[in-house]
């Protein structure tokens, strides 16, 4: 029965076509209305910046990976102490957070909705374990199926349907939204220590390519229709010359159609795939031939994986890349290689503004954000905590309104760096509209959340609403970076399904938030030849019985469950 | 009744094809499980009500419940260094009330890792941990090592379903699938049926796992004649063997973590495998203990960003093993009052730990009668977890499972016990926070 | 010069934790105001002024001209001089853990024993324990790459296990024996014990770590040099630790 108004709001909604407009929003029993009563709670935004609430399509916040990165980093934990407060919980850490951390900060931001992006089927229960206990977002998790011997075993077996019927089931058994693909073929190579070097190398003992994998898991997730598409971390990530691969990638789905409005392809942290040279010593940014792919064509979308300089935290299902960069820099590694279905790697590193490899990689994704004419292409990421901690996004965003701001944080980078790329050159700067885009209303619509409300702030969306301590007529973005960045970083107000949870950068209430999954049906006879595999892997192979490997319902207290079927 | 998939709340095994037979509400059947397993299914002499006592020799009283929360609650809220301690018989849902508790008494929380496995998380800071889940290692490995460790005994059917008879997919011939070597002071049941035992004098350990990094390292040459009680042929050939595997695997356990050196030799065995992945695939796993006690690491790290002895008394999680660690507080006389909560101080604690518990108030929360219900003040009995409460745990791989409920019985939980404790601290202590 | 005497009023049982005493917090302050000074018994905030009997003589503007005096046995007080850029603690006792921790300058003596962590990564200054230190003498934090990074540590006394790990800087001697791993996982500085020790020098890739008494059991990673004299005393060069490509220097006699 709870009704507010937010009146004198500047409010940029670029689902709903909204740039700038000053106007009121009404709210009523957590939803965006046309209009409330006289009585209802008024905040005045006094034509401040007023966002929907940021979403966050690809971050790792929970599960198995991230309670591995804090158990290893006490020196990561010891950072960022605060005590509790009436409101909130202690926290901790500055890549790795604790659960409370990890929710609040995201809505000391003005953020609201967060995709945890790799969750092993197996290990779900975990993930939804910590999900639970990250305050206030609302959130969902992506499934891994790229390794998988039941996804792989299909795809030799050229049955579409008995994968689309695993995929379904996967889903189910994981509470997850959607399919998520990592270095296709390769968790399995791992599984012996060996590694997939492109798009047409079987997959040693399963006799299928990642070219496979990626191609027909496209299909099925079209033949389900589910709300997302495909979220693919290429082969080859983090070797110099991995461009070509990402771009021959790009072209397997280039025929995939959707029913829905969406991209057919998600293509996660690309900068990281985005390299070019031989090896170490020639390695350059290949970010202009991956911009002009995306310029010219409009199935697919990526998102940039953001380096930040400093403290990171990698962590993947990358199992061969992790162990690479692990001997490579002679840091902590660990290991966690999941039965039948994939490998994940955690390990600490920093980057240093003197390393022209970082500068180089700091270069591309920046590039790939200003050189795509399209913001609707190109997500704001980091890749938590890959590329950096998700904190630090205002400052990202900051970069890519302001040529200032980038050519500050150049003045500390290493000089090779800018003979390997271009972003000295490019004088794009991104306004408010477009930094909507890129940090809510493209996020929403790639994970095919809009028509759940979110991204938006038209009538009928959740009222999930951002209002930031700028006045976009009277500041210039350009210049006024360190004042734009501070107002992104604690919001003046952070409004959750009508609630204020975030006044003056502080917490004020800590709701749950709902784990949106999927509920998907596939034929029946695809499901029962599927069941016999399954059953048959589950006595052989698994060291958990069937019966107790399911997410149940107890692990998903909220759940917003989306129903979509075969087509 | 014959109620299937269960799960076994012992060890760390985590076995989850029991099968359990109930009968008017009474388990009178365990199928499939080890002795020790079935056993506590099966169930015991418990603690019948809660009873409390002023002075530890003399005689307990039995007290209402109410009575023995709110005087549990007193003692704690007017603690200066509270200990909250044991944790891993419990499942996850009552470990996130135990660090809740913990916040609101400015005390230290611990588990039994801290006499066990805790050692291993600190290898882990240093090194981390290249690991899996068990099934990994049962369709993979062909060549496993027992490092310190005696799963005959410990851990009864961990060769069966995992390390060493299973037939998975890379290791169709079961026990002819793999070679199995023991590294331990004396020939244990293990090492009887181990394919190679190789003896290691006390204390040496770490000295031998640095010596096969040399072998790894091509670096042998440095290496002298014998090292730790083992002759350098002899470490040149497990060292090559170990190069040649296709997975290796490394099991470890007390003889590891609690002999000379502690966490050093778990960081140095870290490295090993670590080094042993430029040549093949290699994983090392610890033999975690309670069937929950990595859950309460688990728990414990999202919860506060720190797997275990977490001191909360600034008010921020402070972490530092050697100055938080429940022995480490216990033996210096620091802490004025103790909970014990699924875990058995009295019995694993060294004299001089319990030497200070029975200085100071104790309350026991534990459906079972044990040696620290010899040193308590307040005793709170609870449901067996596991058997009649169902809940979360994580096996020794940290893959979480649904531990089942099997009967019904009256008596509350961990977690209530403790969301009546925190809540009558709440009332004690004010509003303000 | 600002001297400020502290007698403990009590032999405290729970720790008290006192990274509020240093000279930089000291500087200018009057007894009242230094008795206001808040440390912690366990949970429990405490004023200086309840924990210590309090007398100030002198005044000072900076660190550097204070210098504060505690005398009695504070065993069971942790943190005394912590982050301190300069100025002087004289403890005429035993002290507790995590002393001179993150000293960046100054001079603490203690007169009597330090438990665990004296000087745990510091970077400058000066610690001087007159009795028996315990673990990790001027070591790191759990996961941090380097503990001490600078300043000097000596022990007249005995310390025990892991002397300077993670060391990256500065200079610790040990006049008696240490326990086990002195100098493991050392990047960098000098380690100097007078007297026993074992394992020394493991997984160290720079460095310089020289023993005067007996080695219990060498670490069979190190490549035996020859002999070399090092300030006119006579020792066995070996160089390692090579599992990591260390060229750590380990002089034993």
């Amino acid at each position: 029965m709870s009704e507010m108004r937010i009146k004198n709001a500047t409010v940029y909604d670029p689902i709903n076509g909204i740039n700038g407009d000053l106007m009121d929003i009404a709210v009523k029993d957590g939803k965006i209305v046309d209009s409330v009563g006289g009585s209802a709670q008024t905040i005045d935004a006094g034509g401040r910046l007023v966002y929907p609430g940021g979403v966050d399509a690809h971050t790792h916040i929970a599960g198995s990976k991230v309670n591995v990165g804090r158990i290893m980093r006490p020196d990561d934990s010891r950072l960022n102490n605060k005590p509790r407060t009436k409101v909130t919980r202690p926290r901790t850490g500055y890549t790795v957070p604790n659960v409370y951390s990890m929710g609040y900060g995201y809505a000391e931001m003005g953020y609201t909705t967060a995709f945890e992006a790799a969750v092993p089927i197996l290990k779900a229960r975990h993930t939804h374990e910590e999900l639970e206990e990250i305050p206030i977002l609302d959130k969902a998790g992506l499934t891994l199926f790229g390794s998988n011997w039941m996804v792989m075993d299909a795809i030799r077996e050229d049955d579409l349907d008995r994968l689309a019927a695993y995929v379904a089931w996967g889903l189910l058994a994981s509470r997850g939204w959607g399919i998520k693909i990592v270095n296709p073929g390769g968790g399995e190579a791992w599984g012996f220590g060996k590694n997939v070097s492109g798009l047409d190398d079987p997959v040693p003992n399963f006799e299928v390519t990642p070219r496979q994998i990626v191609r027909q898991l496209a299909e099925a997730n079209e033949k389900l229709n589910l709300p997302h598409s495909i979220h693919l971390h290429c082969n080859n990530l983090g070797k110099p010359g991995n461009y070509e691969t990402t771009l021959a990638t790009f072209d397997v789905c280039k025929d995939i159609k959707s029913k829905r409005d969406r991209q057919s392809l998600h293509v996660t942290h690309v900068q990281f795939n985005a390299w070019g040279g031989n090896h170490w010593g020639d390695i350059e940014s290949k970010s202009e031939p991956i911009a002009d792919y995306l310029n010219k064509n409009d199935f697919l979308t990526i998102d940039m994986g953001q380096l930040v300089f400093g403290s990171a935290t990698t962590m993947t299902a990358d199992g061969p890349v992790q162990y690479a960069n692990a001997r490579l820099l002679k840091a902590r590694w660990s290991n966690g290689d999941v039965e039948l279905e994939d490998s994940s790697g955690v390990t600490p590193l920093e980057y240093h503004p003197q390393s022209y490899i970082h500068g180089i990689m700091w270069a591309i994704g920046l590039e790939l954000a200003l050189l795509t004419k399209d913001p609707w292409k190109v997500l704001m990421t980091t890749d938590h905590p890959n590329g950096g901690p998700y904190v630090n996004y205002p400052m990202v965003m900051t970069m890519l309104m302001s040529k200032k701001r980038r050519e500050k944080e150049m003045e500390k980078i290493a000089e090779l760096t800018f003979d390997r790329t271009s972003i000295a050159g490019i004088d794009r700067e991104l306004d408010w509209y477009d930094i909507a885009i890129k940090t809510r209303a493209a996020h929403a619509k790639v994970q095919g959340i809009i028509e759940l409300g979110k991204g938006h702030l038209g009538v009928g969306a959740d009222a999930d609403i951002a209002i930031y301590d700028i006045k976009p007529d009277e500041t210039d973005a350009t210049v006024e970076f360190d004042k734009v960045e501070a107002a992104f970083r604690h919001a003046a107000y952070t409004i959750k399904g009508g609630e204020i949870v975030v006044k003056d950068g502080e917490i004020t209430a800590t709701p749950k938030g709902r784990t949106y999954w999927v509920k998907a049906t596939a034929p029946a006879d695809g499901h029962e030849r599927m069941m016999e595999d399954l059953k048959m892997k589950f006595k052989k192979y698994y060291s958990v019985n069937m019966a107790n490997y399911m997410v149940q319902d107890e692990y998903v207290e909220h759940p917003y469950v989306f129903e979509t079927g075969y087509q | 009744m014959i109620i299937k998939d269960v799960l076994c709340p012992f060890c760390g095994c985590l076995c989850d094809d029991l099968a359990v037979e109930v009968e008017n509400n009474k388990v009178v059947d365990v199928k499939h499980a080890c002795k020790i397993g079935a056993s506590k299914i099966m169930g015991h002499d418990r603690i019948k009500a809660p009873m409390m006592r002023d002075d530890k020799n003399g005689e307990f009283r039995e007290v209402s419940y109410d009575e023995a929360i709110n005087e549990s609650a007193k003692i704690l809220a007017n603690s200066k260094r509270p200990l909250l301690y044991g944790w891993a018989s419990g499942v996850c849902e009552m470990m996130k009330k135990g660090v809740l508790l913990n916040e609101e008494v400015g005390g230290i929380i611990d588990n039994t890792a801290s006499v066990c496995h805790g050692p291993s998380a600190l290898g882990v800071h240093e090194k981390g941990l290249p690991t899996g889940t068990l099934g990994q290692f049962a369709n993979r490995s062909d060549l496993v090592v027992f490092w310190g460790c005696n799963p005959v005994q410990a851990h009864p059917r961990h060769m069966s379903r995992y390390s060493v008879f299973n037939k998975g997919f890379f290791t169709a011939k079961g026990r002819k699938s793999r070679k199995v070597v023991v590294f331990d002071v004396r020939k244990t049941d293990t090492a009887e049926m181990a394919d190679e035992y190789v003896q290691v004098n006390p204390g040496e350990d770490y000295l031998v796992i640095s010596a096969l990094r040399a072998v790894v390292a091509d670096k042998a040459d440095v290496v002298p004649d014998s090292v730790g009680g083992v002759p350098k042929e002899k470490l040149v050939e497990l060292g090559e063997a170990m190069k040649g595997a296709k997975y290796g695997m490394v099991y470890f356990g007390m003889g590891l973590t609690q002999s000379r050196g502690k966490y050093k030799n778990i960081d140095n065995a870290v490295s090993l495998i670590t080094e042993l992945n430029a040549h093949g695939k290699h994983s090392i796993l610890p033999m975690r203990g309670h069937y929950n006690v990595t859950g309460f690491g688990q728990v414990c790290a999202w919860e506060t960003g720190f797997a275990n002895a977490v001191d909360m008394s600034r008010g921020i999680p402070y972490y530092n093993p050697g100055e938080t660690c429940s022995n480490d507080l216990l033996m210096r006389e620091e802490i004025d009052a103790a909970m014990v909560i699924a875990g058995d101080a009295g019995a694993h604690f060294p004299a001089q730990s319990i030497a200070r518990m029975g200085k100071v108030p104790v309350i026991q929360v534990d459906p079972f009668h044990n040696p620290t219900t010899e040193m308590a003040n307040i005793v709170i009995p609870t449901k067996v977890s596991g058997v009649e409460l169902e809940g979360t745990a994580y096996r020794m791989d940290a893959v979480s499972l649904r531990m089942r409920k099997l009967v019904d019985v009256d008596f509350p939980s961990d977690e209530e016990v403790l969301d009546k404790i925190i809540a009558k601290i709440r009332e004690i202590k004010g509003a303000s926070s | 010069m600002q001297t400020v005497t502290l007698v403990p009023k009590e032999q405290f049982k729970i720790s008290v934790e006192a990274e509020t005493i240093t000279p930089d917090n000291f500087a200018g302050k009057s007894a009242d105001e230094i008795g206001a000074v808040v440390a912690y018994e366990g949970n429990a905030p405490r004023p200086l002024s309840e924990l210590f009997e309090i007398s100030v003589d002198g005044s000072a503007d900076a660190a550097d001209d204070v210098k504060i005096e505690i005398n009695g046995n504070v065993n069971r007080v942790k943190r005394i001089g912590e982050a301190m850029t300069a100025g002087l603690i004289m403890i005429n006792g035993d002290v507790d853990m995590r002393c001179g921790a993150k000293m960046k300058g100054g001079t603490i003596t203690i007169k009597g024993n330090a438990d665990s962590w004296v000087g745990q990564e510091m970077t400058g200054g000066e610690i001087n324990v007159q009795g028996d230190a315990s673990y990790y003498v001027g070591a790191g934090y759990r996961g941090e790459a380097c503990g001490m990074r600078g300043g000097k540590i000596t022990v007249f006394g005995n310390a025990n296990d892991f002397v300077g790990e993670h060391m990256c800087g500065g200079e610790i001697v040990i006049k008696g024996n240490a326990g086990i791993m002195p100098g493991v996982s050392n990047k960098g500085g000098k380690i100097v014990i007078g007297g026993d020790t074992d394992m020394p020098g493991s997984e160290m890739t720079k460095g310089t770590i020289i023993v005067k008494g007996k080695v219990k059991d060498m670490m069979p990673v190190y490549q035996k040099e020859g002999i070399e004299s090092v300030d006119g005393e006579e020792f066995t060069k070996y160089v390692g630790d090579v599992v990591v490509d260390g060229v750590g220097e380990l002089f034993v006699k």
